[in-house]
């Protein structure tokens, strides 16, 4: 991953291996959020509740907003997909580029952080051959693709 | 002065009298909270806050510290639609927001 910045224009260069990575992880996010199955954590993650103490509040505001927060990821990560199977790099001089792509790195890092039970505390040290060490460091690229991309957009 | 001394009384006991019951303040405001999570990092957190309220860079990391040390923060206050809606925007940024009215 390299983020390069040049005369205005900032380019993300992904090799094929990080290409197919990002490409397989918005697949498997896509099908969890176009399936909506209730009571999946990382979908509670996505979709908190808005009211904490008003059932009702919450029912009613629920059936209003989730189907277009649902459609608002489905589309983001539809477009981005689409941009890394062009296997190029991805150009995010675009404005909305950028913040889709930040959108959807962080659903990414926020459905694999969930599934992993991240906690304040940082990584839990792991033995390689721990099928969750591998998750750990597709968690921890994400988290440095995202970082590198948001502080090029900070002031 | 008397005058006004006389109007603006009877309206303070009425409002301690319905104190309680949120739904008898139609007027009381209402406000977007920001809950801590182990996952958003602070600069993305700062990034939203800029981006979705218009904040500038010092009120927006303002924001993000509090989130972060205390827990929570309140980043928006307005009408409960206008609440709906930035809980909604945040919501799609990821962020763990929600809305009450104040007390």
């Amino acid at each position: 991953m390299r983020l390069t910045g040049r005369k205005g224009r900032l380019v993300l260069g992904l090799d094929a291996a990080e290409t197919q990575l990002l490409t397989t992880l918005i697949d498997e996010l896509e099908v969890l959020v176009d399936e909506d199955e209730s009571g999946d954590r990382v979908l509670e993650r996505l979709n908190p509740a808005a009211y904490r103490d008003d059932p009702d509040a919450e029912a009613e505001y629920r059936a209003l907003t989730q189907a277009s927060l649902r459609t608002q990821r489905v589309d983001r990560m539809a477009a981005c997909r689409a941009e890394l199977v062009r296997s190029g790099p991805v150009d995010l001089t675009d404005p909305d580029a950028r913040e889709r792509w930040l959108q959807v790195l962080n659903d990414l890092r926020l459905a694999l952080g969930t599934r992993l039970g991240v906690t304040p505390d940082g990584e839990p040290q792991l033995d390689r051959r721990d099928p969750a060490a591998r998750q750990w460091m597709v968690y921890s690229w994400l988290t440095d693709v995202q970082e590198a991309l948001v502080q090029s957009l900070l002031p | 002065m008397g005058g006004m001394a006389g109007t603006l009384t009877p309206q303070r006991e009425a409002t301690e009298e319905q104190h309680g019951d949120a739904r008898a303040h139609p007027d009381r405001p209402w406000i977007t909270i920001v809950w801590d999570d182990p996952i958003n990092l602070m600069s993305y957190v700062t990034h939203v806050f800029m981006t979705v309220f218009g904040y500038p860079k010092p009120k927006a990391e303002k924001l993000m510290l509090d989130v972060h040390h205390r827990g929570r923060a309140v980043v928006s206050s307005g009408t409960q639609e206008r609440m709906e809606l930035d809980v909604h925007t945040l919501h799609g940024y990821g962020l763990w927001a929600t809305l009450e009215q104040q007390t």
